[in-house]
């Protein structure tokens, strides 16, 4: 009789890990459902002057947030280079930055966005965002991957 | 005449000070709040006490939410829908799994421990 309660309590416990494991995820790990917020195309690009054109940008595209006080986002510019030249559109979201520094950067170091969108800290809010550089995978409106701090080779190979 | 005009003058103080207490206190409130959000880039602190810029902008964010009328309870929720339970110090979830957990594991030690010795001593 005593034995045969031990087995229960182990599915018990195992059950209590599971569900622990469960509730405490990180959220960058339960982002795979969520939608880029529409906030993000109702602010227009910085040089263009216009909305984003979510046609242009297709199915797959990738939104990086980045400013010029960013060190780490300099260490990653060139892979976004690297990811201009192979054809992927990318949405650079400038964060809480000065402007003139901000246009400085950019010619300085390359522009390799399809649209750069300012932002006073409404549109990173809305992302989730933690810290600058961090950039989203999208593909169908849906975020697929979220990498927090400077991308790596590695976090993009398979899209060179 | 001029008792009108004291009488005025003491109502104008009045009035300037409730709204300052108005003020004062949904300040006050907010800071509270901020208080209960936790900087997920330096964990250990509340968005009060750190000057990340990811602290900075969630006051920001969230001040403008509250001039705009959105309450401090509807910013909550949606702060968990962006960020998790994480993002909250007083996290709205019941955790009881986390609790019962030591509790459990204690009972397991104890009947194993006791289904060895039984072994033991029959032997």
């Amino acid at each position: 009789m005593k034995k045969n309660l031990f087995i229960p309590f182990i599915g018990l416990f195992i059950l209590a890990i599971c569900a622990f494991y469960y509730f405490n995820q990180a959220p960058s790990q339960k982002l795979e459902a969520k939608q880029v917020p529409p906030v993000l195309f109702e602010a227009k690009d910085f040089y263009k002057n216009e909305l984003i054109d979510t046609q242009n940008l297709g199915d797959f595209y990738i939104i990086n947030f980045f400013a010029s006080w960013c060190k780490p986002c300099l260490a990653e510019h060139p892979l976004l280079m690297e990811l201009q030249s192979k054809g992927i559109k990318i949405i650079g979201v400038n964060f809480r930055d000065d402007e003139d520094n901000f246009i400085d950067w950019i010619e300085e170091n390359g522009n390799p966005f399809e649209y750069i969108i300012r932002d006073d800290g409404s549109i990173a809010y809305e992302m989730g965002l933690i810290g600058v550089p961090e950039t989203y995978f999208i593909n169908n409106k849906i975020i697929q991957k979220k990498i927090q701090g400077p991308l790596f080779y590695e976090d993009i190979e398979t899209y060179l | 005449m001029k008792i009108l005009k004291l009488t005025s003058n003491f109502l104008l103080v009045i009035f300037l000070l409730s709204l300052f207490s108005i003020g004062y206190s949904n300040e006050n409130k907010l800071n509270d709040y901020f208080k209960t959000i936790r900087c997920l880039v330096c964990e250990g602190q509340s968005i009060n006490e750190s000057d990340t810029e990811f602290a900075i902008n969630l006051r920001e964010q969230i001040k403008i939410k509250t001039n705009s009328g959105m309450s401090i309870k509807e910013i909550n929720q949606e702060l968990i829908e962006i960020y998790g339970e994480q993002i909250s110090f007083n996290p709205s979830k019941n955790h009881f799994l986390l609790w019962l957990m030591p509790l459990i594991l204690v009972l397991v030690i104890l009947m194993f421990i006791r289904n060895k010795l039984k072994f033991f001593y029959k032997k």
